[in-house]
């Protein structure tokens, strides 16, 4: 497995289009999280004008709420993510250094496993950004700071990794699949924001729910704010084991249905 | 492969002996007795849609021989490599390494440059061999060995997209030779090279074959076969026209090339011996079609009685071209 992950290093840490991506990513989050409250809070009183109704400010940022808040936040940009990992996965068929990979003596499950990880790293280090970020701001936002404070809904951190990890198992399940980057990019983003809406409208509620992208964003619930509870409004402050279960169950699919195709075919 | 005895036995319990003959094991057989067998090829085919790539192919290849596949575009020679190296799937048929199925780790010992270098292009020469090292599991001193002997040694801190096609070319020969595989397969590797490039690729060949590794060579180019090879596989259209020794496949045909001060005489004295069939003048000289039994030195000695003293004789085999355009027209008759 080391030796998988190594590899996977060689051939991506010395890429400069890898690195800018990621630091591109990790500078729209950073961005995002730091003005997100302000925005809101200034969008909120130009809308407010004149309301009769005060609205209460946001914060957005008091432990234990960051944890859900900026991980609900991050959840917009994994599609950023999979754009990365639709790159990666199908430039190795487009050089068709996966060829190259297996003649030396990869197997094919290896060379999916090494995607598995490189996947697997990805999520790992953008939750690790998550989990420095928000903690940097509950701590330096929150008052009357009590270290009971910081663990409760701090399961969202987890909850996240969960969902990008899923997330971009499915988003290299369209690269495998159809291995031309073009098209995996365009046919996945038509699959997000298209096809499975469109699906999902059609199909009862209760089946809709468990539609892949459905579930997996379904783990982090959108967050209640001062705003909602006026309205009456209270989403899911939890992660739900369905939606824990689901993901698990779905991420094994993919990686299957990757291996089941690539066992077979014609490199 | 397993003997199975049935006894039954009167109180009508059934008693399964399976007794295994080890000895009698077929792939035993090959073990001991065929030791040398590198690579063995049962009845492959495939197809690509209505098309027949490669048609029920067998073949065995010796461990030490340059074994040359040969055949014109389209002929299945890179398919045939390319489930060699699992990179196609066979629809059906076996074929065996070192005796064995073949897996990942067998292809450790395989050193392989298919149909078209292939690299990462934003990584330099050095950081692509050492993903190969890596799947490997070979040292990375080793890369600069090979790179030196495809002469790539000042470009290995260059990225690969800044290589031509031959230096790619070169760099993948390096990489099939990464950990010295024990059999190295190449694809028509002096493809895009220059004359000097071709000659090194060759020489190299020659080289590696001497110190006891199997190569087998894909190309079409008759020149080069025959140059290098010991034994040859002829496929047309998918299927197997010839395979053996390349000398047995040019059989013991020569020809004698003659040339003497006065052409003239020399021809008139050339038409008088009956074991030369046919005289061909290639600028200052003859070419000679002859029997098996007229020895250089019995031609020398018949002329000499002739008072005809030759300034050039020479014997030279039938070359494979003509061999095989002789064995491809002889399908379409």
């Amino acid at each position: 497995m080391n030796k998988l992950i190594k590899i996977d290093y060689r051939k991506y840490g010395h890429s400069r289009s890898f690195w800018v991506l990621s630091a591109l990513y990790v500078a729209l989050v950073l961005i995002v999280f730091m003005v997100i409250e302000s925005f809101l809070n200034h969008v909120m009183t130009n809308v407010g004008k004149g309301s009769s109704v005060t609205i209460p400010g946001f914060s957005l940022y008091s432990f234990p709420h960051v944890w859900h808040n900026m991980a609900y936040l991050a959840g917009f940009f994994k599609i950023f993510l999979a754009l990365i990992v639709i790159i990666f996965v199908t430039n190795e068929f487009g050089y068709k250094t996966i060829r190259q990979n297996v003649m030396s003596g990869m197997s094919r499950g290896e060379f999916l496993m090494s995607k598995v990880l490189f996947v697997f790293i990805i999520a790992l280090a953008v939750t690790i950004v998550l989990f420095l970020s928000a903690l940097f701001l509950g701590l330096t936002h929150t008052d009357h700071l009590t270290a009971a404070m910081i663990f409760p809904k701090m399961f969202f951190v987890p909850a996240y990794f969960l969902e990008v990890f899923s997330f971009l198992l499915l988003a290299m399940l369209f690269a495998f699949l159809l291995q031309k980057q073009g098209l995996a990019i365009g046919i996945f983003a038509l699959y997000y924001y298209v096809i499975e809406p469109v699906i999902s409208y059609k199909i009862p509620a209760g089946v809709a729910r468990f539609l892949p992208v459905k579930l997996i964003t379904h783990l982090i619930d959108v967050p209640n704010s001062s705003l909602m509870k006026l309205f009456g409004v209270n989403f899911r402050e939890t992660v739900s084991w369905t939606d824990v279960g689901g993901c698990l169950v779905y991420s094994a699919l993919f990686v299957l249905i990757v291996y089941l195709y690539l066992k077979n075919r014609d490199l | 492969m397993a003997k199975v005895c049935i006894i039954v036995v009167d109180n009508g319990f059934f008693v399964i002996i399976v007794i295994y003959f080890y000895l009698f094991r077929p792939i035993n057989i090959k073990k001991t007795i065929l030791q040398n067998e590198i690579l063995e090829i049962r009845d492959v085919s495939k197809s690509y849609g209505r098309l027949k790539a490669l048609d029920s192919l067998s073949l065995t290849v010796e461990r030490g021989s340059v074994f040359g596949i040969l055949g014109p575009n389209g002929s299945g020679k890179t398919t045939t490599l390319g489930i060699l190296l699992d990179i196609i799937k066979p629809d059906r048929g076996n074929y065996f390494w070192f005796g064995k199925k073949p897996d990942a780790t067998i292809r450790k010992r395989i050193g392989a440059l298919l149909e078209q270098p292939l690299f990462y292009p934003y990584l330099t020469a050095v950081q692509n061999l050492k993903i190969i090292a890596d799947i490997r599991g070979v040292r990375y001193e080793e890369i600069d060995e090979v790179l030196d002997m495809v002469r790539l040694s000042d470009r290995k801190w260059y990225k690969c997209n800044s290589f031509s096609f031959g230096m790619k070319q070169r760099l993948a020969i390096a990489a099939a030779m990464l950990g010295k595989p024990e059999v190295l397969i190449l694809d028509e590797p002096t493809n895009g090279l220059d004359p000097k490039g071709i000659a090194d690729i060759r020489n190299l060949i020659v080289k590696v074959a001497k110190m006891g590794f199997t190569i087998i060579l894909a190309s079409h180019l008759l020149d080069e076969v025959e140059k290098v090879c010991t034994h040859v596989l002829v496929l047309e259209k998918g299927k197997k026209r010839y395979a053996g020794p390349v000398n047995e496949a040019l059989g013991n045909s020569f020809i004698i090339e003659v040339a003497a001060p006065d052409l003239l005489s020399l021809q008139s004295a050339l038409k008088q011996i009956p074991q030369v069939k046919t005289i061909t003048r290639q600028n200052t000289m003859f070419v000679l079609n002859v029997h098996d039994d007229l020895t250089p030195d019995l031609l020398n000695r018949k002329l000499s009685d002739q008072g005809i003293y030759l300034t050039h004789l020479a014997v030279r085999n039938k070359s494979l071209e003509k061999y095989f355009l002789e064995l491809l027209s002889d399908g379409h008759e």
